[in-house]
């Protein structure tokens, strides 16, 4: 469904994502790990366009694009494809939650008033958030903002849903919250790219796994080879630095 | 130290007569600046250098940078005969010269104010978190769809103070408007001071005018803000 | 309407430059005076005395509220009555700066108060508690301690204080002054306003070559004051 090829990015002088291919299928929960500076949230902003590649190409069902050369309005068409939540929420600090789900259905799809609401207490129902719906981002935890932005994310149905580090930002009594949602999530077969730091949570959840680090894509494949029997050196003393073998449970 | 009481109150009225003027002076000015001030604030922010970033930048910097009077002098001493010369280069039979005085310092005023006010806007949407403009993009608002529904309602709460402050500054300055012979607050308590030589008075009557109406901006400005600002409640 | 004449700008700058002086003395006199009239009302307003408390900070209020002319007139034609009354002596004659500086330095000490105590309060109590607790002295503590560093605080806001009373301070003239906008008006005059926007502009110049160099030098006071801040 959606293929990135040869994404190069540069930030001043030093090379970020040094020729990253990453490619996903309809239902595939493809997570994406790595040391800090490895370019794993770089390569998601890529995929959506909120930074722009020095070099790639993206390809997304019929859509085929240059990512340095793509016009705001073949970027629009993307991005009515995907959503993103964000590590730090990014929810809308002056709308209630509800509002914040839909405002993408009302204002950025020209949604009638009535429907958005509807959609939108669905999707809060799902992430649990819908006896919330009328506080302020201002009023709600961090667990339970995050959750509203997954809401705001799964209401306008977007093709695939990209999560930027989605529980790095939380106190850690929190982070079960986010992650159960997620996993809820993949086992109704929403397609999803996630960068993550949570080890145990990708081995559960993933049926791809990328490992990054300096730029490159190091390996990759599915959770029971890439977490049980990595080939390369760079995995390994990476996954033995982050948790012992004994507790995967694929 | 003997005070003319009489004369205190009969001007106190005469002031209070010429308070609409001021607040004309401000409100207007703050309006019509409005606009422009946004614009130059978002050219002002964006990333790219362009000429039009610097021909604006250096409006704001000379406006900041002088004082108002002498804003007043140029605009009062330059404009009336320059509209003089537009009106005989186009042939309108307009007398520049039967032209209300406010209507100058209307402009004066306004140029001043785009200038201050959009300082303010380019401190309050710098303010606020990139992230709020990416989320925006990302659920499908394209840039002005962002800036109406999600940006600029932020921004105007992190720059209500600071607008307060603009507002209470330019009622201030409106009391300069004397030398444009409007007949402003101070204008009107100069003019009846010299009648009779009763300064003392006069100028105390307007200086507790001017208290007044700032406090009353000030209240005001204090009720909007927590109006607009409900959604920072804490938990 | 007359061509804009470069020469007469290029002209007019020396016969402004004498009275520079003049403005600048306002400026300085006022900050002088001024800084010890703010810093009073800021120690009055961190203090416990409630009475005195409110005495400043209504000052702070009333001032806030006036426009500087109106001030200014208050000044010069009450002054000398008021002298006159309590004090029996006459001032009518005294040379226009004093009612400037005093004008200006009654303006001026309110904001500077409030930049002052604000920038004081902005310092951790720690600071302080931990000078008390290795044997220096109250007076000490706040002397060495919290003074050095709520003058860095409060830099960016003095200076800001110090263009806006350069730009006041322009007002002088309506009583009569004669500084750089005092001999600017009088040009304008003798020459029956046939110059003005000439006269005008090199005023705006020598406005905009002082703000902007005041807004350098304090720029560079605050780097200079503020290297304990860098990290290495």
């Amino acid at each position: 469904m959606l293929k990135a090829k040869n994404i190069y990015k540069k930030y001043k002088q030093t090379e970020v994502l040094k020729g990253v291919d990453i490619s996903v299928a309809k239902g595939d929960v493809v997570v994406v790990l790595g040391p800090s500076g490895s370019g794993k949230t770089t390569l998601l902003r890529c995929m959506n366009f909120l930074e722009k590649a020095d070099q790639g190409n993206l390809e997304f069902d019929t859509i085929s694009l240059d990512m340095n050369k793509a016009t705001a309005k073949e970027i629009g068409k993307i991005r009515k494809k995907t959503a993103f939540v964000f590590q730090n929420y990014n929810l809308f600090q002056n709308k209630t939650a509800l509002e914040n789900v839909t405002t993408g259905l009302t204002v950025g799809r020209g949604m009638d008033k009535g429907k958005a609401i509807e959609v939108g207490m669905q999707a809060l129902q799902k992430v649990g958030m819908a006896d919330r719906a009328d506080y302020y981002p201002s009023q709600l935890s961090g667990g339970q903002q995050q959750r509203v932005g997954i809401a705001r994310a799964i209401a306008v149905e977007p093709d695939v849903i990209l999560f930027d580090e989605p529980t790095s930002a939380l106190d850690p009594e929190l982070v079960g919250e986010v992650l159960a949602v997620i996993k809820q999530l993949a086992k109704e077969g929403k397609t999803m790219v996630i960068v993550t730091h949570e080890m145990k949570f990708a081995a559960d959840v993933a049926t791809h796994v990328v490992f990054m680090a300096d730029g490159r894509i190091v390996e990759e494949g599915p959770p029971k080879e890439i977490f049980l029997k990595p080939k390369e050196e760079r995995t390994k003393t990476f996954l033995r630095r982050i948790l012992p073998q004994e507790e995967y449970n694929i | 130290m003997e005070i003319n009481y009489q004369f205190l109150v009969d001007t106190f009225y005469l002031v209070l007569a010429a308070v609409p003027t001021t607040l004309k002076l401000t409100i207007i000015p703050l309006l019509l600046a409005s606009p422009f001030a946004l614009a130059i604030a978002l050219i002002r922010l964006d990333q790219q250098k362009g000429f039009l970033k610097i021909l604006v930048s250096a409006y704001v910097t000379f406006v900041r940078g002088t004082p108002i009077v002498l804003q007043i002098l140029m605009v009062y001493s330059l404009l009336p005969s320059f509209l003089n010369l537009l009106a005989k280069a186009w042939s309108l039979n307009i007398n520049v010269f039967d032209f209300d005085p406010i209507f100058y310092a209307y402009i004066v005023f306004t140029i001043n104010i785009i200038a201050l006010l959009s300082e303010v806007l380019r401190s309050a949407l710098g303010s606020l978190e990139k992230g709020q403009l990416e989320a925006a993009e990302c659920v499908g608002l394209n840039k002005i769809q962002a800036y109406l529904h999600i940006l600029l309602p932020q921004a105007m709460v992190v720059a209500m103070p600071n607008i307060c402050n603009l507002t209470v500054n330019l009622i201030k300055g409106t009391s300069l408007a004397f030398l444009m012979t409007v007949k402003d607050m101070t204008a009107v308590a100069k003019i009846s001071a010299s009648y009779g030589y009763n300064y003392i008075e006069a100028y105390v009557d307007v200086f507790v005018g001017y208290i007044i109406i700032c406090s009353i901006v000030q209240i005001l400005f204090h009720y909007a803000e927590a109006h607009i600002g409900r959604y920072r409640l804490s938990k | 309407m007359r061509p804009f004449s470069l020469g007469f700008l290029m002209d007019v700058f020396p016969i402004l430059l004498p009275f520079l002086s003049a403005t600048l003395a306002v400026v300085v006199g006022t900050i002088f005076f001024g800084s010890v009239a703010g810093a009073l009302l800021a120690w009055a307003k961190a203090g416990n005395h409630k009475v005195l408390k409110r005495v400043a900070q209504g000052y702070t209020y009333i001032i806030r509220c006036t426009p500087p002319i109106v001030l200014l007139f208050i000044v010069f034609y009450g002054l000398p009555k008021f002298c006159l009354e309590v004090f029996d002596t006459n001032i009518n004659d005294y040379d226009k700066l004093f009612f400037v500086i005093i004008s200006f330095t009654l303006l001026f000490a309110a904001p500077i108060s409030e930049v002052m105590r604000s920038a004081y309060e902005a310092i951790n109590k720690g600071q302080y508690e931990a000078a008390v607790s290795i044997g220096l002295s109250p007076w000490q503590a706040f002397f060495h301690i919290v003074l050095p560093q709520a003058v860095v605080v409060a830099l960016p806001n003095f200076g800001n204080s110090v263009v806006s009373l350069m730009k006041d301070g322009s007002l002088a003239y309506t009583i009569g002054y004669i500084d750089l906008i005092g001999k600017g008006q009088l040009i304008v005059s003798m020459n029956y306003g046939a110059y003005a926007i000439e006269t005008y502009l090199a005023l705006a110049i020598l406005y905009l070559i002082m703000t902007l160099g005041l807004e350098k030098v304090f720029l560079w006071a605050e780097r200079r004051f503020s290297q304990h801040k860098q990290i290495a």
